[in-house]
This record gives C-alpha cells, sequence and structure tokens, in this order.
C-alpha cells in the first residue's frame, strides 16, 4: 500500500475540519497524526482558524425576517399560482351548484337534468356577453369622451395643459428616486477612469 | 402525519411557496439571514450595508423564485444572486471611491479610504474582539480573489465544497486546492490571534 507523503496529509487535515474527509482515509489520518507532532499541531491551528472565523460572525438585526417579509412585492408569478385562482373557481361552482339547484326545484318534475344544466350554461353566457358589453361601452364611452375633448380648441387647450401637468408630476417623481439611482451613470465615466483609478 | 418531525428540504419549500403558501418563504429566509448577511459583511465590509443588500437579494430571489431551476441546489442559487448583487455594489462603491478622491485631489485634500468605514471601539472589554474582527478583515482582504470568494463560501456562507464547485463552476479538485491554500494564507496572517 502507498503511503500518502505529508503534503497529502494537510490536505486531509482540511478535509476532515470541514467534515468532508472520505471515510476511508480517516483511520490511514488518526494513525499519522499519533506518530507526526507537525500535523497535530496543522491540525490545532485548523481548529483555532475555524473558531476564530466562527467567533468573527456578526449577528443578524432583530427584525429582519419581517423586514424582508413585509417588503416582498406582488411577483409576477402569484397570479399564476393555484391558490389565486382556487378561491373564484370555488365561488362560480358554488354559483352554479345554487343556480341548478334553484333552477331544478322551480321546474317541477318536467324538465330534464340537461335542461338545467343548458339553463345554467345560459346563464354563464349572459354574464360574459354582459361583462364584455360593459367593457365595450366603457371604451366606447372614453373614446366619445376624447371625442368631445379635441372637438373644441378650448378644451383642447385645457387638455393639453392637464397632460403637462401630469408630465411634469412624472418628471419630479422621476428625479426624486434619482439619488439611489445616480451611480449608474458613473459606470460609464469609469470605464475611461479604468486605468487611473487603481 | 409520518414525515412530521422532517424538516422540509429548500426545494420543497420552494413548490409551497410557488403553489401559494406565501409565508413560507419566510422559513428560507431564517434558514439563510445568517449565512447571508454574515457572507455579504465579510465582502462589503459594513454590517448594516450586508444587512440592506441581502434584504434587496431575498426580494430578487422572490420576485424570479418560479425560474428557480430544482436540479440545483436553492442555495447555489441564492449565494449565486448574492454574489453577483454585491460585486456590483462594490463596483459602484469604488467609482464613488474614484470620484471621491478625484474631489480631494482637485481640492488639494488627501486621498481618503472611503470604502473602509472606521470601527466604532466599544468599550474596554469589546476592543480586543474588534481588533481581532479588524484582523480578520484584513486577512481577508488581503487575499487573492480567487482565494478570498471560495474562503467566504466555505466559511461564512457554509456552502460544501460541491456546491462552491457548481456556483464557480470549477471542479471539485480545484474548489479543494484553492481552499487548502486559501487557508494556509489566513493561518499564516492570522497567526497572532490563533494562539488566543
Amino acid at each position: 500500500m502507498n503511503r500518502p507523503d505529508h503534503n497529502t496529509y494537510r490536505e486531509w487535515l482540511n478535509l476532515e475540519v470541514d467534515g468532508s474527509l472520505p471515510r476511508q482515509h480517516q483511520a490511514q489520518l488518526d494513525q499519522h497524526l499519533v506518530t507526526c507532532s507537525a500535523c497535530r499541531s496543522e491540525k490545532e491551528a485548523l481548529l483555532a482558524l475555524e473558531g476564530v472565523l466562527k467567533r468573527s460572525r456578526a449577528e443578524v438585526r432583530p427584525g429582519f425576517r419581517h423586514q424582508v417579509l413585509s417588503s416582498l412585492p406582488p411577483a409576477s408569478w402569484e397570479s399564476r399560482s393555484p391558490r389565486t385562482w382556487s378561491f373564484p373557481a370555488a365561488a362560480c361552482l358554488l354559483l352554479a351548484v345554487a343556480a341548478a339547484v334553484l333552477m331544478g326545484g322551480g321546474a317541477a318534475g318536467g324538465s330534464s337534468a340537461l335542461s338545467t344544466v343548458a339553463a345554467v350554461a345560459g346563464m354563464f353566457q349572459a354574464t360574459l356577453l354582459a361583462g364584455a358589453g360593459l367593457l365595450a361601452a366603457t371604451w366606447k364611452g372614453l373614446g366619445l369622451l376624447f371625442e368631445q375633448v379635441i372637438a373644441s380648441p378650448v378644451s383642447l387647450g385645457v387638455f393639453g395643459v392637464f397632460v403637462l401637468c401630469v408630465n411634469l408630476l412624472l418628471i419630479s417623481l422621476l428625479r426624486r428616486r434619482r439619488p439611489a439611482l445616480q451611480d449608474s451613470p458613473r459606470e460609464a465615466a469609469s470605464r475611461d477612469q479604468g486605468g487611473s483609478g487603481r | 402525519m409520518t414525515r412530521g418531525a422532517e424538516q422540509p428540504t429548500d426545494e420543497e419549500l420552494v413548490a409551497a411557496v410557488l403553489s401559494g403558501d406565501r409565508d413560507l418563504f419566510g422559513d428560507l429566509v431564517d434558514r439563510y439571514q445568517g449565512r447571508l448577511v454574515n457572507y455579504l459583511f465579510r465582502l462589503l465590509r459594513n454590517v448594516d450595508d450586508a444587512h440592506d443588500l441581502a434584504q434587496e437579494v431575498l426580494v430578487k430571489v422572490y420576485q424570479v423564485l418560479d425560474r428557480y431551476d430544482p436540479q440545483y441546489k436553492f442555495s447555489t442559487w441564492l449565494f449565486r444572486v448574492a454574489q453577483n448583487a454585491a460585486i456590483d455594489q462594490i463596483r459602484r462603491r469604488r467609482l464613488k471611491v474614484v470620484s471621491l478622491r478625484q474631489d480631494d485631489d482637485e481640492g488639494g485634500g488627501e486621498g481618503r479610504d472611503w470604502d473602509l468605514p472606521s470601527p466604532e471601539r466599544g468599550p474596554y472589554g469589546e476592543m480586543r474582539n474588534q481588533e481581532r474582527s479588524d484582523a480578520i478583515q484584513e486577512a481577508i482582504d488581503s487575499l487573492p480573489w480567487e482565494y478570498r470568494e471560495l474562503i467566504l463560501l466555505r466559511h461564512f456562507g457554509e456552502l460544501p465544497y460541491e456546491e462552491i464547485a457548481q456556483l464557480k463552476q470549477m471542479p471539485l479538485g480545484t474548489v479543494k486546492n484553492k481552499l487548502f491554500r486559501g487557508r494556509q494564507m489566513l493561518k499564516d496572517k492570522l497567526q497572532d490571534f490563533l494562539t488566543d
């Protein structure tokens, strides 16, 4: 069996301190440590280093977890998660069941289950059409309003001033946020200073 | 439930968060906050900046959680995001230092080591700790970057060798070798503190 050299033992010591030394080398290393005082003190130094680094760790600020959780913005994937859809889906199902019960009870005896299902489907169709109609009417209404605005020069002027004010407001808001981002333009400048900056 | 006593893995927690249990992200925060803050602290040399950046990183990770690929370890992914964020911040700081030094030069003042905060000296009992902490920081900072990043990932991020290899896209043997050398350098520099 080949005996590992001293450097190998030192590498093994590092792995041992990290808990990554393969089991088959452990016995060999232990045996070597009995006879080699240099490796024993190397192991002590490595353990001491580990301890010093551990003791130098900073404490996490109290309330950090809460701070992180309360600052989580809604992520785009959240709208796709099943839990987001489960409540509306359950409400629709409940509505459908209630409608089927009511319609089935109203048409005593004569009508079949099929016609009840068709009636419930018809109700949902009507709801969808009403929703689509409302949406179209809203856009149509906005279109009419815009038509009226651009019809006369006075209202067009008022509208222009309004748009200008909104723009100024947005610009002032953007400029207020600027300090947090002000480093990015410097990146370009740094490229020029790259060599001299060091 | 048979698995009652078992802790869910990171990957299971991510799956649960993605399926709508937002609060479970808190468990991931609990698991990684200490390691993340300490890793960033040693990179940025400022504990407040480390907290701020750790929070930023966790928020960023949450926002793109659906892009997490479970074939890799969550910790590898988290520390990759953290490392990139820290490097960006260090780069930005350097620009500020360059800019401040230029201002000083123009004003005839002395160049300042802007990015090294002057350590706050507490009561006498804490002085030794502070001294040790500063010495550790100095020793870490003096390591060449290729060793420093691995030492930080191992000792402060507490990542196993395999994950470091995956994160840095290095062969496992190279990681072991660099950590070995990095530790030797660190040990030599911190000799005075190892005998305490």
